[in-house]
């Protein structure tokens, strides 16, 4: 039985290429996504095992919590390095200063391309894991050492000028040497530079403080002891580890930090992928077996049992699994591959390690090829078994239909409330975000199961309304194609879901990105006045006079600065701004909520507070009710809600005076200065004048206010781009599918084909109605895709309302899209048609 | 076993052959198959349609048996039935022995395996299995080993020796029935159905199947039973069943072609 399986797949290779296409392409992406991943959390475990290597102990402040605004922490004070010295078994302990800040080369700043420039003091070779290729240390104050990749890329030297910024503000420096780090010439596409002590703690504003101590044993001593000497050496606030352990934690927080993010956005399109190979799996095997009905009823005469049948169909879907997973495995790395190169290309230098293909991506891989495979074809195969063995004798025998059948829409229905029930669990249930997220892709998996299986009584009048055009245009082929798409609905309509599926995927990103970008135009347009906004570049906070240089100039009304930071409130990291109380109402219009105004701004003071409603509900506070807040740095803060305001886009969060902010942080962070000025003047004088004024400031960036909305609606952009090019593969996955469907239909007709054929169908026309018959398909998909992406993009809209996303369709992206369907059914019909035009008519009308 | 079924007219004469019985013809001894009052209802009520209105006949362990009938006179419903592929409205039908009325699903299937080979006018061969492999599907089946003397004994009789690596596509019409007739009789069934296995065939090879078949019956002892409606086909049958609107019309022994012609006509006649 089982070489019956394998002799009819390897005796249909284009059958079984296809469909095996199908399930290996969503394969490739779930494995190729752990083969990235993997890589790239075993290259920067590479890194930090490398920094700590030599290190025994590295004491760091603890931190309360971490976010992504956070900034630098106070730090340890400078003489806590000599309390290290001084514990039994210490063999060395160099304290020493980090940061992030900016380098500019000609007046220029060096873009990473969202990677941090990062400050180090310079510590001895023995601790820190430099190697020089040129020159030294910085030695002397003004002096450096750069990396590798920083020298080569700008042509820099020993002795070479460049302008360091950091939140100290712009100063030049000569360089000393050029270094590597490790095996590395940068670190993950991170700039590193190294200076001296002193330099250090100037530009990062640190007298007499160092961010880390790193301590080195001497013989005879473990890490662990060492650590646990130094803990009980120093207070509560110093933060001891091994070295293992810190580079074990670093490796996990950046992991963390790109897994969380493109680990499940890849695998979701993967499964995304995989769902549409599933249901073309579904469908070649439905379509195989309905052709091969003949041969598993002479099976049975020749007293096969109904589990033979079932096995050699099962048979071959296990194979085609296998083969599908084992190949999957290797495209997948070739895509792990190919994302690293594309990467590379663009500039963007992740470190990551040779290929590794952990036992977990094989296992993950050929489970979820093999089990959605052999689900696939469960169903088919146990229509085969229904074959009764008359079938052999009888011309043009139907399978019975299952004692089920009547039941399907039934069934379709209960599935499609199962779907929404789940996704509206997942959207206002208990649980955390993934498990949350997880239920509602659930959900939807269940929803597209459900609408698969109803479409098949909507591709009769929906393919009679697509027909009808083409039938004016071409007579024959079009009523032809008409009618072969409604001869079995439930055939037509699987092969659309498919590309329903994937384009439904598409279509709701399309819509959501949509309302994201218009709430965010919506919401700038409402409240921002300015006319220019300055930010730093490469997130890097700008010099904290900036507003003071651009009020100077002429034409400008107000230039109001806006302090940012990361705090907790009850637990919950929020985002904390610190804003001019006079001069802030001139360049924004808050939307206050009943009772609130303008002059609460000039109430706020130092203890006082305004929160944004949806914080403050999430919060559970109100005004006049009081909040305690927490720095990372563990500074403690009790600050009285006196009004609240809508602006879930702009500023989320709490605003503070900026003398309350500099009073809770310590410092002030400047984010970014909004400016009014005289348009009057003309704006491109008044842009001019403003670069001029920041000429001292090489990291400020001045947008005009359209440009700024630009930019964000470029970034929004970007990231549907991105996700364009994954779903292109589940769209990909679906013409494969119509091929396949088309290949069997074709084959199929051949007899009626001839027929035609021998009446005086011309070549063309047989072609025209293979493409009429594909296009009418894939147009059925596209638009039940664009439907149910509409109204899923519409559901899950109406839960962020609160957070100021509004539903907006793009009208001119759907259509697009209705397009790419036509465009998809008329390659898909490439292949096939040719096979019907070339069909032979004497053999055809003797086929039987 | 010939002498048994022998017929006493003469060639070339015009009358009906006196010797074939009308109706039914029951309670010979060792008998493989064996059908009791089978009728065989389609539709119901005003449409329905007797395919078979009761039929009782025994088919003899050796016997080759053609049975004839213009189209719609029940022979194939007949055969289904026989053979386990149908199940009669009402009566009663064994195979060597075992009562197949009323059998399960599963036991049928078991009966098909052990007792009963087919022959199908259309081949039927797996067109992805070799004529080798298509030979021994029903011992691949049953998970048997099966007698290799039986099997090369086989290929020799149907001289398909030369073409055993060949895929069906790659045999002409009969040497793919040869095939099929192989296949029929690898598992050494107790009864071989065969459905019109020259229709599909010229009449050169068709006579090199029928000429197979004939000689399974003398030298294999071969127990046959053949649907056909080509009078040349049934020549080399033992015995002749005619049908005619669900009941056997005439039951005769070895016939002429002429004489079947005959019958066949007298039996239009009557309709």
């Amino acid at each position: 039985m089982i070489r019956i399986a394998w002799r009819s797949l390897t005796a249909h290779k284009l059958r079984t290429f296809l469909t095996t296409l199908a399930i290996l392409l969503g394969v490739a992406m779930i494995c190729g996504t752990y083969v990235l991943s993997d890589q790239i959390d075993r290259g920067f475990k590479n890194i930090f095992t490398d920094a700590y290597k030599g290190i025994d102990v590295s004491v760091t402040r603890k931190a309360k919590f971490t976010g992504e605004m956070t900034g630098a922490t106070a730090g340890l004070p400078e003489s806590m390095v000599s309390q290290v010295k001084g514990v039994n078994g210490v063999a060395g302990a160099y304290g020493y200063v980090t940061g992030a800040g900016a380098v500019a080369v000609n007046g220029k700043v060096v873009e990473t391309g969202g990677s941090p420039t990062l400050f180090f003091s310079y510590a001895p070779g023995d601790i820190s894991n430099t190697t020089y290729a040129q020159g030294g240390p910085p030695k002397a104050p003004g002096e450096v050492s750069i990396v590798q990749k920083l020298a080569k890329d700008h042509n820099l030297h020993v002795g070479s000028v460049i302008d360091v910024i950091t939140p100290g503000g712009s100063d030049k420096a000569r360089v000393s040497g050029v270094f590597t780090f490790g095996a590395e010439s940068s670190l993950g596409g991170s700039l590193l530079i190294d200076t001296t002590l002193a330099d250090a703690q100037r530009w990062f504003d640190m007298p007499g403080s160092v961010s880390a101590i790193d301590a080195k044993a001497v013989a005879g001593v473990s890490s662990d002891t060492l650590a646990q000497r130094v803990k009980a050496a120093l207070p509560a606030y110093a933060d001891v580890k091994t070295g293992a352990q810190a580079a074990t934690d670093q490796t996990k927080q950046i992991s963390d930090a790109i897994g969380g993010f493109l680990r499940p956005v890849l695998l979701s399109f993967g499964g995304i992928a995989v769902l549409v190979g599933a249901f073309i799996i579904f469908n070649a095997f439905s379509m195989t077996v309905a052709q091969r009905r003949r041969e598993f009823a002479m099976l049975r005469a020749l007293g096969a049992s109904r589990r033979q049948v079932l096995v050699t169909i099962t048979g071959e879907a296990l194979a085609m699994g296998i083969l599908a997973s084992v190949l999957g495995i290797f495209v997948g790395l070739a895509i792990a591959a190919g994302i690293l190169r594309l990467f590379a290309a663009a500039n963007i230098d992740i470190p990551h390690s040779g290929l590794v293909l952990a036992p977990r991506t094989v296992v993950v891989a050929l489970a979820v090829g093999i089990v959605v495979t052999l689900l696939s074809a469960v169903i088919p195969a146990t229509r085969a078994t229904r074959v009764p063995p008359m079938a052999a004798l009888q011309e043009g025998a139907v399978l019975p239909p299952s004692r089920f059948a009547r039941f399907a829409p039934y069934f379709a229905g209960a599935v499609a409330v199962l779907g929404a029930l789940g996704i509206i669990a997942g959207m206002y249930g208990p649980g955390n975000t993934t498990s949350r997220l997880g239920t509602i892709a659930l959900g939807a998996v269940l929803v597209f199961v459900a609408i698969a299986m109803v479409s098949k009584y909507l591709i009769r009048p929906l393919a009679g309304l697509l027909g009808w055009p083409l039938q004016k245009v071409a007579p024959v082929s079009g009523r032809l194609a008409r009618d072969n798409s409604v001869r079995n609905p439930g055939r037509t309509a699987a092969t659309a879901s498919a590309l329903m599926i994937g384009l439904g995927v598409v279509v709701f990103v399309a819509v959501f990105a949509q309302g994201l970008k218009s709430s965010f135009i919506d919401s700038f347009d409402k409240v921002v006045r300015a006319d220019f906004i300055v930010q730093g570049k490469n997130f890097i906070a700008l010099p904290s006079d900036t507003a003071n240089l651009v009020q100077g100039v002429t034409g400008v009304q107000t230039a109001a600065g806006v302090d940012a930071q990361q705090a907790q409130i009850a637990k919950k990291t929020t985002a904390v701004y610190g804003v001019d109380p006079v001069l802030f109402r001139n360049v924004w219009k808050f939307d206050w909520l009943k009772g609130g105004s303008d002059a609460l701004l000039g109430q706020l003071g130092t203890g006082n507070a305004i929160m944004e409603q949806q914080t403050a509900s999430s919060l559970h506070t109100g005004v006049g009710k009081t909040v305690d807040l927490v720095t990372v740095d563990g500074k403690q803060a009790k600050l009285k809600v006196i009004g609240l305001y809508r602006d879930p886009i702009m500023l989320n969060g709490v605003i503070l005076d900026n003398t309350g902010y500099t009073s809770v942080f310590g410092k002030p962070q400047l984010f970014m200065v909004f400016v009014k000025g005289d348009l009057g003047t003309g704006a491109a004088q008044n842009e001019t004048a403003l670069k001029a004024a920041l000429a001292s400031v090489p990291t400020a960036d001045v947008q005009t206010a359209q440009q700024y909305k630009d930019s964000i609606v470029k970034q929004v952009n970007q990231l549907l781009n991105l996700l364009y090019g994954l779903l292109a593969m589940s769209v990909i996955i679906s013409l494969f599918g119509i091929v396949n469907t088309l290949v069997l239909s074709v084959f199929e007709r051949t007899r009626e084909i001839g027929l035609t054929r021998a009446i005086g169908m011309s070549r063309r026309q047989v072609r025209a109605t293979v493409r009429f018959e594909s296009v009418i398909t894939s147009i059925i998909g596209a638009i039940m895709g664009i439907i149910v992406g509409v109204v899923f993009a519409w559901v899950v809209t109406t839960k962020f309302a609160g957070q100021g996303i509004t539903f907006s369709i793009p009208g001119g992206q759907l259509i697009a899209f209705l397009i790419v369907g036509v465009i998809v059914g008329v390659i898909a019909a490439i292949l096939p048609a040719r096979r019907a035009a070339r069909i032979d008519i004497l053999e055809a009308i003797h086929y039987e | 076993m010939s002498d048994m079924t022998e017929t006493t007219l003469q060639p070339g004469s015009t009358a009906a052959p006196t010797t074939c019985e009308t109706g039914t013809t029951i309670g010979m001894d060792d008998a493989v198959v064996q059908a009791r009052r089978v009728t065989k209802l389609y539709g119901q009520g005003d449409a329905c349609v007797h395919a078979l209105a009761g039929v009782d006949i025994d088919l003899q362990r050796g016997a080759y048996t053609a049975i004839m009938g213009p189209s719609g006179s029940g022979k194939s419903t007949l055969m289904h039935i026989l053979a386990g592929l149908d199940r009669p409205s009402a009566g009663n039908v064994w195979v060597d022995g075992v009562e197949i009325t009323g059998l399960k699903e599963r036991a049928l299937t078991q009966l098909r395996r052990d007792k009963i080979g087919f022959i199908f006018q259309t081949f039927n061969l797996l067109p992805t299995l070799t004529a080798g492999e298509n030979i021994v599907l029903p011992l691949t089946i049953a998970g048997r080993k099966g007698d290799e003397a039986w099997v090369d004994e086989l290929v020799a009789t149907v001289r398909l020796g030369d073409r055993l690596k060949h895929k069906p596509a790659e045999l002409s019409g009969g040497q793919q029935q040869r095939v099929a007739v192989a296949r029929s009789l690898a598992s050494r069934p107790a009864v071989l159905f065969a459905d019109e296995p020259t229709g599909n065939l010229d009449s050169h090879t068709g006579e090199e199947v029928l000429q197979l078949l004939r000689h399974s019956a003398d030298k294999l002892g071969q127990t046959i039973v053949m649907v056909t409606h080509d009078a040349h086909a049934a020549t080399y049958a033992d015995r002749i069943v005619f049908l005619r609107d669900g009941v056997i019309a005439h039951d005769c022994g070895r016939l002429g072609r002429d004489q079947i012609y005959d019958v066949i006509k007298s039996l239009e006649d009557v309709g």
